[in-house]
């Protein structure tokens, strides 16, 4: 199933490899990503898919220290860290 | 000051007595800021023991555990010591030296990109790349290793910023996402704590992280609830428990793994479902329903759905749990099926039986001694056949399965606890993998001891060879292992050889009496296997116990 999220991160580029890393090593392939800077800050706007449920990525993408936030679109999920 | 000796200066006011680490050229000012310092340095004889000595030390205290490598080989080296420390969610700081700024990304001598390397391994890690943020660096570091669920972190400090001069400036954490229990969840698990008529509790190594094994046992206690462990949650239900069943999973007792086969409820506490504990995940507590607690919200639901969820330290958590007795007939059932597949000593045979050994150790070593285990058949056997009183006294790698493990984590635990008895438990296979610490042992005079069980096999491989692939026992047989006595003799270790089950009292109790490092290598029976196995792809209550 494909979602689409977006993901707030640390104005680091190691930030972005941190979560691409995971999105890839939980088993959700990468569709489409876009990234911008705006306000010291990465907003990355990006769709994956796989058969696993989604909170398995968003759970473990919110964990991490450089993502500030991680919002699912099409279901108006927030998770505020 | 400089970068490197800010560094020292800093792990002494975090209370960091000693660092566990090995010397190189993009290391050297931080080398040299440790000469004569307060913080007290442990030369390993490979960066992977610093690791795993780090984690011993942290482990066996709760203390922060922390280790140095040189760039380059010396960072790659830690790696396996860093991925145990993520797998099982240990606060390892471990730093790195690197070359200078402006040689990074040169294909310098002594250059890898550890902080690519570090982002599959770490809960954090960073590249120091400006001298002024070292201190921010470093205290933030601290605190994401040892705040939430615990990880190791990395710190990678060129060299240039090592010699640069620095100011200290104090670092004040923001205010923590902390999970506040949802209280919704509260009052849907107490329901279901009070609906149960046979509920069991399924112990993880969280109480260990969390230090909460007093709300644990106060809540065993009032409850009655039969409680099983993983192997990381060994010690943290008192063996004096009415209702410990020990250990679940591939090699768990029949008695746990039958009672979560049958419960109606299970209490997941700090644990978190892993495939070595549920077998077939379909079928594993299938009659059940799920309550789960756990500090990382990413653990619930990862592998199996929870009726109720409680997101907190468990500090905050087990004391909400509602205290319902537990059912009498499941009590009497359970006593009955804890009698009917209790652990049997009654070996036939005239050689050394492991169970018995270790049996005999665990009866016969002090109550608050240490036992650090390497990886294989051992492992399983001391899982099986040792009790501890404290989830601090049984270090093994869980997650991560790390053979060589056991050595260089009880250097650590012997130097964090120098008054207690601390005793690593290996195989053949396993004590050869860091086998170089025994220098490490007779450099600091550390009284550890070393039981090698010795089946001239890579045990635990040989055993599913001969379940699982016919027999064909493709490079596991050992036996031109060299005389592990004669070897640990030449680092001026003391010990002995026996093989056969009539010299094993005396021998755990010479091994127990020795002042200083002692070796007792016992020979097994090379055949000899571990059950119950529960087999790749089966339920839990289809254990094996024989050889078909």
């Amino acid at each position: 199933m494909k979602h689409q999220l977006k993901v707030e991160v640390k104005n680091q580029s190691v930030a972005v490899e941190r979560f691409l890393r995971v999105v890839r090593h939980r088993g959700f392939s990468l569709l489409q990503l876009q990234l911008e800077v705006v306000d010291d800050k990465y907003f990355v706007n990006m769709t994956v898919d796989s058969d696993r449920p989604i909170h398995l990525l968003t759970l473990q993408l919110a964990k991490l220290i450089d993502v500030h936030q991680v919002e699912l679109a099409e279901q108006h999920h927030q998770q505020a860290i | 000051m400089t970068g490197a000796e800010l560094l020292i200066e800093l792990l002494a006011k975090h209370g960091v007595k000693d660092v566990f680490g090995y010397p190189g050229g993009a290391i050297m000012p931080i080398y040299d800021a440790l000469y004569g310092a307060p913080v007290k340095h442990y030369l390993t004889r490979h960066e992977q023991a610093a690791g795993f000595s780090a984690i011993g030390y942290t482990r066996s205290t709760g203390k922060l555990g922390v280790c140095f490598a040189t760039s380059g080989p010396g960072a790659t080296n830690l790696v396996t010591a860093i991925a145990d420390a993520m797998m099982d969610s240990i606060p390892l700081l471990a730093i790195t030296g690197q070359v200078p700024t402006a040689a990074i990304g040169s294909d310098a001598f002594q250059e890898v990109d550890v902080l690519g390397i570090s982002l599959a391994i770490t809960k954090h890690s960073y590249l120091v790349e400006r001298a002024e943020d070292l201190a921010e660096i470093l205290q933030e570091a601290i605190h994401v290793a040892t705040s939430g669920r615990p990880g190791p972190v990395l710190v990678d400090i060129p060299k240039d910023i090592q010699l640069a001069q620095v100011s200290f400036k104090p670092w004040l954490a923001a205010d923590d996402y902390q999970p506040e229990v949802n209280l919704n969840e509260v009052a849907k698990a107490n329901e279901l704590l009070k609906e149960a008529k046979m509920p069991v509790a399924y112990v993880g190594g969280g109480v260990h992280a969390a230090d909460a094994q007093k709300k644990l046992m106060a809540f065993l206690n009032e409850t009655s609830m039969p409680a099983v462990s993983t192997l990381k949650a060994l010690g943290s239900v008192l063996p004096d428990y009415e209702y410990d069943l020990g250990m679940l999973g591939m090699h768990g007792g029949q008695a746990a793994n039958l009672a979560v086969q049958k419960c109606d409820l299970l209490v997941c506490i700090g644990a978190r479902f892993d495939d070595r504990v549920t077998g077939n995940l379909s079928k594993f507590a299938s009659n059940a329903k799920i309550i789960h607690l756990d500090i990382d919200a990413a653990e619930v639901g990862k592998r199996k759905p929870a009726e109720a969820s409680l997101i907190a330290d468990l500090h905050d958590s087990l004391p909400l749990l509602a205290h319902p007795q537990t059912d009498g007939s499941w009590l009497t059932h359970m006593k009955s099926m804890m009698v009917k597949h209790a652990w049997r000593y009654d070996y036939p045979g005239e050689k050394v039986f492991a169970p018995y050994l270790l049996n005999k150790l665990s009866q016969t070593m002090p109550s608050n001694g240490v036992v650090c285990c390497d990886v294989g058949q051992h492992q399983m056997w001391v899982a099986q056949h040792m009790k501890f009183n404290s989830p601090r006294n049984h270090l093994s790698s869980g997650g991560a399965g790390t053979m060589g493990f056991g050595l260089p984590a009880a250097i650590g635990v012997q130097v964090a606890r120098p008054d207690d008895f601390v005793i690593t438990v290996s195989g053949d296979g396993s004590i050869m993998m860091n086998i170089q610490e025994l220098a490490t042992i007779r450099r600091n005079n550390l009284p550890v001891k070393i039981l090698v069980i010795d089946n001239q096999r890579l045990g635990m491989v040989r055993q599913w060879q001969q379940m699982f692939f016919e027999e064909r026992y493709s490079e596991t047989i050992l036996s031109d292992n060299p005389d592990f006595v004669a070897l640990a003799a030449v680092f001026g270790i003391k010990g002995q050889t026996i093989t056969k089950a009539s010299e094993v009292d005396d021998a755990i109790q010479a091994l127990v009496d020795s002042k200083g490092p002692y070796i007792l290598h016992a020979c097994i029976d090379e055949q000899e296997n571990v059950w119950p196995l529960v087999p790749p792809g089966a339920a839990n209550d289809q254990m094996v116990t024989e050889v078909k």
